[in-house]
């Protein structure tokens, strides 16, 4: 019997980031779980865990979420799994965090403060009220000795998952086997069944902390339609994870709590579009025992054009030290960006290219990251009908417009039905003109905005926008 | 009914009807069997029955290179005999330059070979010319339509569509003119991806007009032709057909005679400025502009002559070399492009423009007009069917060189796919020579495509550079 896991990175990339690997049903555990040490330990081990509720706040309404959390530490610090901020979902979007205890009932929450997403990991954090911190148990409290080492293949372990709201976020357990260790490039478990619930601990028979489930892993399958065909179709379980990282890479994780919401400082590189180095390039270029990294773009004013980066340098080693050869080759990627999160801004950070055949060795100084769509200033017109946002970086990357044309603002909402949106305003398009006058700050425009609102005579505007490096004039009729 | 089916090929079409973006869809391509000699009493004149005799039915065995590989595929269509020199007028999407064979079948229902004189996918008119000698040495005969004057027709005016549709070969419809300016704001969509429908209007009719009257005449009462039936609306539309109008036909037929023939592919030069036009309509009072006075630039092409030159979206152009020009209604701007279009390439046109306030001239050097779709060729032994990278295509992408070769598709379990090329990917460089000409990849190709050596590959997509090695088969 064989399945077939597959590795979603959410990143942006083709559909063939869609990587397989093979897990083999093994041989029996070495180390049977015992049923009667299990209820001693989890009683202890499930207040390590916490389900938090939040609602992200947009221009039109409140949406829910409800995600698992592990507590980090005795001062009520708890890690929530990634993908809860974004270029749309910003971090003062994010409201009224509430932690619920695993089984008691959903009413009794304790609130929670936002604390912000931690670059290297991805993980969010939030400070829950001091009332229920004697309840908790920080993860740490579980872990084992360095020794302990990585889960043996069929070991059997077990973690916790949650059920909704409606039922109390009652705890409940989860058992399988290791299947497979390997490097994504952190080291990672793959157990025969679900786990644990996305950003919750998995452990082994003694109790000791082995690491915490991962989201965003599907398996494919095949569906079957009603005339025999069949369609291959991928199914992510959102609420149990068979994957999870070890504890050797996670538990230094525990301890990134952010300064601030942004996260800020963020070690910059400045390299755009990194292409893993197919195996059979690396072949051809004689490098068949590590990986490397295809630079597609060096961003201007970066810190690595400064160092002499150019485009289409392959990056083959970082500090002198070759890239390890990772699989699937993707993961080189990830592992080169992680080395660069690992360091902060002003750090020298030494790496080596190929440039033709010639190797080249290169220092730069890492700055802090250019402003970020999530950072950016935003403000919604409900009359007019759009949100506009402050033009960022990174938005004249995708755009591709130099730093010295970059100007105007984004719409980074637009109401349906709304006279902009009947004009043809669509989100993400670019304003560079209002009634015939080039928008130039951010101020600038909402300064307009404000007064074509304001002013209850108005019947029309005129605004010139951008999509896909295309300027149109759109007219508004606003009666 | 017919003994093959008609090639249709469909798209969308966005009629904007009041202001409103209405989508017609699966407007049409049309083509139509022959129309043999009849005799209709709704039009028994001289003039008619000439026409009718002028017609003929075009089979097409052409050549694609879609999916990697070179396939050949055949199709159906009409034309009309202009000439006693044997050009035939049919539609560019009935005849292009993809053609491998054209096989002309005449009013006596004998067959003659033929040859592409010229091809302008913008009209989406095509020139072939039948083999006179073989006619000579068979003895045959045939007849040529004349044409009248599509200016002169009117809202009213009866025409007749003659053609096959559904393969019903001797159909002879009725109908009025509907509108004699038709215009498609977003244009009409393309011929295999080739531009189309911007520098004219049509005339509409509602004869009806159905797949299978492509490339078919669209007639007065006398006979004479004033139109080229190319489209029709499908769905759930009804009696909305579309016809070339034969004052176009005519200019664009004296530009593909004398450029092509003899090997060579004749063409419509054409001039280019890169701007974009819009209607005025409603926004005088914003520019502060009289009524029917300039045109609005709605967009300026990157690195056209017209951004190089600085001109701005939300300009106004009053006049292109001293001549007013007028674009209050979308039925307006074809012929104002087409004013640009017959400029000598590499004149220097003079634009009076209004920014705010200020007026002011710009001179412009016109580039030649240039299709997005750039040559097609296939590498058969590597399973990779590739365009050349057109400038427009790559203005359109913002790539900062126009080089390479657009991925258009690749042959499961080939080479090229094998090493991980897709669509839309771009082959930049192979074995680390830039390729900036069709003709390059395809002496390389020739050099490489028997051997057992790796071939490395450096492609894009999206902006993204990936290494690739390309294994031949052994």
């Amino acid at each position: 019997m064989k399945t077939n896991l597959l590795f979603i990175f959410m990143r942006r990339h083709r559909a063939a980031t869609l990587l397989a690997a093979a897990v083999w049903l093994l041989l029996p555990a070495a180390r049977p779980l015992r049923a009667a040490d299990l209820p001693s330990l989890w009683k202890e081990r499930v207040k390590s865990v916490v389900s938090v509720e939040f609602f992200t706040e947009t221009e039109l309404d409140r949406r829910t979420n409800i995600v698992a959390g592990v507590v980090a530490d005795a001062n009520g610090i708890i890690a929530l799994p990634p993908g809860i901020v974004g270029g749309r979902v910003t971090p003062a979007q994010l409201k009224d965090f509430r932690v619920h205890l695993p089984g008691e009932p959903a009413g009794a929450y304790a609130h929670a403060e936002y604390l912000g997403q931690d670059n290297l990991s991805g993980w969010n954090f939030v400070r829950v009220e001091e009332k229920v911190r004697t309840k908790l148990v920080p993860i740490t409290a579980f872990a084992g000795k360095a020794s302990t080492g990585e889960p043996a293949m069929a070991e059997e372990v077990w973690g916790i998952g949650l059920r909704g709201k409606d039922e109390d976020f009652q705890p409940y357990l989860m058992v399988a086997r290791i299947g497979l260790v390997q490097s994504l490039p952190e080291r990672t478990a793959v157990a025969l069944a679900e786990v644990a619930a996305p950003g919750l601990p998995v452990f082994n028979g003694e109790g000791i902390f082995l690491g915490v489930a991962a989201g965003g892993f599907g398996s494919s399958y095949l569906q079957y339609g009603a005339r025999g065909g069949a369609t291959p179709v991928m199914l992510m379980n959102v609420e149990e994870s068979r994957v999870f990282i070890l504890a050797s890479e996670v538990t230094p994780w525990l301890g990134r709590v952010p300064a601030n919401g942004s996260g800020r400082p963020i070690p910059w590189l400045g390299t755009y579009g990194l292409e893993p180095m197919d195996p059979e390039v690396a072949a051809f270029m004689k490098l068949e025992k590590q990986s490397g990294c295809v630079v597609s773009e060096v961003l201007e004013g970066s810190p690595a054009e400064k160092a002499g980066m150019k485009p289409r340098d392959i990056i083959v080693a970082i500090g002198g030290k070759p890239l390890p050869r990772l699989t699937p080759d993707r993961v080189a990627v990830r592992y080169f960006e992680r080395e660069v999160d690992r360091h902060a801004p002003g750090d020298a950070f030494a790496f080596t290219v190929l440039r033709g055949s010639e190797r080249i060795e290169l220092t730069a100084t890492l700055a802090d990251e250019p402003k970020l769509a999530r950072e950016a200033e935003r403000k919604y017109f409900e009359k007019i009908g759009l949100t506009v946002r402050e033009f960022v970086f990174g938005d004249g990357v995708v755009r591709r417009v130099k730093l010295a044309d970059q100007r105007g603002v984004l719409a980074h909402f637009v109401k349906s039905s709304t006279p902009v949106s009947t004009a043809g305003l669509r989100a993400d398009d670019w304003i560079q003109e209002i009634d015939g006058t080039e928008v130039k700050t951010y101020a600038d425009a909402v300064a307009k905005f404000a007064a074509i609102e304001a002013d209850a005579t108005r019947t029309e505007f005129v605004l010139l926008a951008s999509r896909g490096g295309e300027t149109q004039v759109l007219r508004v009729k606003l009666k | 009914m017919g003994r093959t089916g008609p090639r249709v090929e469909i798209f969308s079409l966005r009629l904007v009807i009041g202001g409103e973006a209405r989508l017609l869809s699966g407007v049409r391509f049309l083509c139509l069997l022959l129309a043999l000699p009849l005799t209709v009493s709704a039009a028994t004149s001289r003039g008619f029955n000439r026409l009718l005799d002028a017609v003929v039915r075009i089979d097409v065995r052409e050549v694609s290179f879609e999916t990697g590989v070179k396939r050949f595929t055949g199709g159906i269509g009409s034309g009309v005999i202009l000439n006693d020199d044997g050009y035939i007028l049919t539609n560019a999407h009935v005849a292009s330059p993809r053609a491998v064979d054209l096989s002309i079948t005449l009013a006596n229902l004998e067959r003659v070979k033929a040859t592409l004189v010229g091809w302008d996918h913008w009209t989406d008119l095509a020139l072939l010319r039948l083999d006179l000698t073989d006619l000579k040495r068979r003895g045959l005969k045939f007849s040529h339509a004349d044409l009248g004057d599509s200016d002169k027709m009117q809202p009213g005016d009866p025409v007749f569509a003659v053609g096959t549709p559904y393969g019903l070969t001797r159909t002879v419809t009725r109908g009025i003119i509907s509108n004699n300016r038709r215009s498609f704001e977003e244009g009409l969509g393309s011929i295999n991806g080739y531009e189309t429908g911007l520098f004219n209007t049509w005339l509409q009719t509602d004869a009806a007009i159905n797949p299978g009257n492509s490339g078919g005449p669209l007639i007065t009462e006398n006979g004479l032709v004033v139109g080229i039936n190319s489209r029709s609306s499908s769905g759930s539309a009804e009696s909305l057909g579309f016809a070339i109008p034969i004052n176009v036909a005519k200019r664009v037929v004296a530009s593909l005679a004398r450029s092509g023939g003899d090997g060579n592919m004749g063409s419509v030069t054409r001039s280019y400025l890169g701007l974009v036009f819009g209607p005025l309509q409603d926004l005088e009072k914003f520019y502060s502009l009289k009524q029917n006075t300039g045109v609005l630039v709605n967009s300026v092409d990157p690195g056209s002559p017209a951004a190089k030159a600085g001109l701005k979206p939300s300009d106004i152009l009053l006049t292109i070399d001293g001549v007013a020009v007028d674009g209050r209604f979308p039925e307006q701007l074809p012929p104002i492009l087409d004013l640009i279009a017959n400029k000598t390439v590499g004149a220097t046109v003079k634009l009076a423009v209004k920014r705010g306030d200020q007026a002011s001239e710009y001179a412009l050097v016109t580039e030649k007009l240039e299709s997005r779709q750039g040559e097609a060729w296939a590498f058969e032994k590597w399973g990779l069917a590739v365009r050349k990278v057109s400038r427009a295509y790559a203005r359109e992408n913002q790539l900062t060189d126009v080089m390479g070769l657009l991925v258009t598709g690749v042959q499961n379990g080939f080479p090229a796919a094998v090493a991980g090329l897709g669509r839309n990917d771009i082959i930049i460089k192979i074995n680390n020579e830039t390729i900036t000409t069709l003709d390059q990849a395809k002496k390389l190709y020739d050099a490489l495509a028997d051997k057992t050596d790796s071939v490395l590959i450096e492609s894009q997509f999206n902006h993204q550079v990936s290494l690739r090695v390309l294994k031949p088969k052994p």
